[in-house]
């Protein structure tokens, strides 16, 4: 199934879709409700899906494409669904509250981003693939997921943050290897998938024993 | 043949559990699945102790002697927790709570299981996979007691844990990157990257590894990476904590181990050596700067759990013997650890705290909790008969000759921690008790199998066995130090 596309072609396409999954990652910090940031990271893992697959053919892997089906399964189609059970569960509490605000928080993500490539630019410039040049993106999108897990109170959006800082490393892993084997794609997502469900469970937990998913109130246990 | 009856016995036994609706029946198959945890884990280890290596499933699975001093301890420890599982359900819950004892029961064999996948894989992509799996296993054990304080320990557990591992898999991704440039697909395997590792690209592996430190560390219990685990080993039931400071943090400090052994050869030993010495440091300090005055003793030996993953970094960056020292502290470690976490179940049951401060007359009220402690923080803090002092001994002896100052940093920090447990052991130890109290030792009767742990700590510290010694240069040998 190798379709002729040079390798100039697909890595402007992979640039320009990595881009926009980083643009995903950021647009959940703009966005104030949580309804809002799963369907940013919904799109963000369909990016990624279209990514993977535009690998796939460019490189003839019949297994990148098994794994880009598993990941619209797994991370468009399950996850989102059983974060919005989450949040339709809890109620009310649909705002989502940073403890930085909107316009330094952006701030930040402009600063991880530099820092990002910084980090990741020697490895892109050894690394002989294609999509070598996307490397510091996808690096910068962990890095921006791990920013959002910290800055957030409400557990919903910290879980959120935990799955894009996993979808960064599935596109580091993707740009800079061509993913890596099938069967350990494919457990990865079972364990992503398990780790959302039990996060899910934490959530009414937590809801049912603060009355809030604020996660701010978690600071009993001290020294 | 061995290994998959090994991997199955704790798989089949969870689902058995899962099913099972009577209290006897469940208690009969954990009993059992822990026994014959242990007996597969043993014939296994005797077919691989003298050098041999064992495949299975194509290249999934690769046991050689590294892999077999883990299984060892996983197996070993695995079922003195279970033995004493059964008692500790009884007197916590009353024979009430069936559901809560199916979960504890079920998760425990699963939490094994991944811990055995995590060993016995030759695939670093699978090890990763059954890594995060021991974290998914455990949560709901640390929530057990399903208390707001648990419930916060738990969430953080799986929050921190979560990325951490996160993170080990971009080294992981790094480092397959740099194989497969040399050997293709099959660079995912542990085995193959270590036979490629002197044409491994060494900016690659160097961040590669810095990635894999921070991500296992994290499992391992590395400072700063830590700040879960004084939570969650404190939070969860004494058998699971045992087994959590007892066995899991060394299955991270394993994995790290694989990793290490190929960036040795990629990059020189220079550069893991430096950077374990410094997380090691820092973790000596963190533990002491809390265990100077600790409140809660539960969370004293988690924070001595951070001490002592600090000395075996210290001991892996000293190098030499310092290695060897690492290797046999792990497992001496592993033996005093689970003791006291255990014993600490039994002191929680009887008075219902984890506070220093409400436990006194310990040695009156449990003579037999009590003596146990007391023997097991002489373990602990590393004196003499017992076989920590050894393992402490050979580590700081090759610090002396490669890095005076830190060594020499080190022991100053181990004897404030001394004074710091001691102190804190003393205070429950003695004392007028509470006088509603009754006389007697929770459920004694399941505290027999903790004397295995105590023979061999006092076995181990009176005499090294050559073929241990052997067994551990094999292991040595496989991890080219």
């Amino acid at each position: 199934m190798r379709v002729d596309m040079s390798a100039e072609v697909l890595s402007k396409a992979v640039n320009v879709l990595a881009f926009l999954a980083l643009g995903l990652a950021i647009l959940l910090i703009i966005r104030s409700r949580l309804e809002g940031q799963v369907r940013a990271f919904g799109l963000q893992s369909f990016v990624l899906a279209l990514l993977c697959t535009l690998i796939a053919v460019y490189s003839g892997s019949l297994e990148l494409f098994g794994v880009g089906v598993a990941l619209v399964a797994v991370k468009v189609v399950m996850i989102p669904r059983v974060l919005n059970r989450a949040v339709a569960n809890v109620g009310l509490q649909r705002v989502a509250a940073p403890y930085i605000g909107t316009a330094p928080a952006l701030m930040i993500c402009g600063g991880l981003t530099v820092v990002a490539f910084y980090v990741m630019t020697p490895i892109a410039a050894s690394n002989p693939l294609p999509t070598a040049d996307a490397i510091p993106l996808a690096f910068a999108g962990v890095l921006i997921g791990f920013f959002i897990m910290v800055n957030r109170r409400r557990a919903v959006t910290q879980i959120l943050g935990f799955l894009m800082l996993e979808n960064g490393i599935f596109l580091f892993a993707l740009l800079a290897t061509y993913g890596v084997p099938f069967i350990v794609e494919i457990g990865v997502f079972l364990d992503v998938l398990v780790a959302v469900l039990i996060m899910e469970v934490f959530v009414y937990h937590i809801k049912d024993n603060f009355d809030s998913i604020d996660v701010g109130e978690l600071g009993k246990l001290k020294e | 043949m061995m290994l998959l009856s090994l991997l199955l016995t704790p798989l089949t036994a969870a689902g058995l559990i899962a099913m099972t609706r009577r209290r006897a029946l469940m208690e009969l198959f954990h009993t059992l699945a822990g026994l014959a945890t242990l007996a597969a884990g043993a014939a296994l280890v005797a077919q691989v102790w003298n050098g041999r290596t064992i495949s299975a499933v194509g290249d999934l699975f690769r046991v050689d002697t590294f892999s077999a001093f883990m299984v060892a301890m996983i197996t070993f420890l695995g079922a003195v927790a279970s033995l004493y599982s059964v008692g500790y359900l009884r007197a916590e819950f009353n024979g009430d709570h069936l559901p809560r004892s199916r979960l504890f029961f079920a998760l425990f064999h699963l939490f094994i299981f991944t811990m055995l996948i995590a060993v016995t894989t030759d695939n670093l992509g699978v090890m990763w996979i059954a890594t995060e799996g021991t974290t998914l296993a455990t949560v709901f054990l640390v929530n057990l007691h399903q208390t707001r304080t648990s419930l916060e320990a738990a969430y953080k557990y799986l929050m921190i844990s979560s990325v951490g591992i996160a993170l080990a898999f971009i080294g992981t991704a790094l480092v397959y990157y740099a194989g497969a440039a040399k050997a293709g697909e099959i660079a995912v395997n542990w085995s193959t990257l270590r036979a490629a590792a002197t044409s491994l690209n060494p900016e690659v592996v160097r961040l590669a590894f810095v990635f894999i430190v921070i991500g296992y560390g994290t499992k391992a219990g590395f400072a700063p990476m830590h700040t879960w685990l004084p939570d969650a080993h404190s939070e969860a039931p004494a058998p699971i904590s045992a087994l959590m400071s007892g066995v899991l943090l060394n299955v991270g400090l394993y994995a790290m181990l694989r990793f290490k052994a190929v960036v040795d050869v990629a990059v020189g030993p220079e550069f893991a050596a430096r950077l374990l010495i410094g997380i090691g440091l820092l973790s000596l300090v963190v533990a002491t700067a809390f265990l100077v005055r600790p409140r809660n003793y539960k969370r004293m030996l988690a924070y001595s759990s951070v001490e002592h993953i600090g000395i075996v970094c210290l001991g892996l960056g000293f190098g030499g013997w310092g290695v060897f020292g690492a290797l046999l502290h792990v497992f001496n470690h592993a033996l005093a650890k689970s003791l006291l976490f255990i014993l600490s179940g039994n002191i929680l049951l009887k008075y219902h705290s984890a506070e220093i401060h409400e436990v006194r007359g310990l040695l009156r009220t449990s003579p037999w909790t009590g003596a146990l402690f007391l023997a097991g923080t002489f373990a602990l803090i590393g004196l003499p008969p017992f076989a920590p002092f050894v393992s402490k001994f050979i580590i700081f002896r090759a610090g002396l000759e490669s890095q005076p100052w830190v060594a020499g940093t080190a022991v100053v920090l181990m004897v404030i921690v001394f004074g710091g447990m001691l102190a804190s052991v003393n205070r429950m130890l003695y004392g007028a008790a509470p006088t509603e109290l009754l006389r007697g030792d929770v459920s004694p009767g399941w505290l027999a199998p903790l004397a295995a742990n105590l023979a061999l700590l006092i076995a181990l510290g009176l005499t090294l066995p050559p073929p241990l010694v052997e067994a551990l240069q094999r292991v040595l040998k496989v991890l080219g130090a």
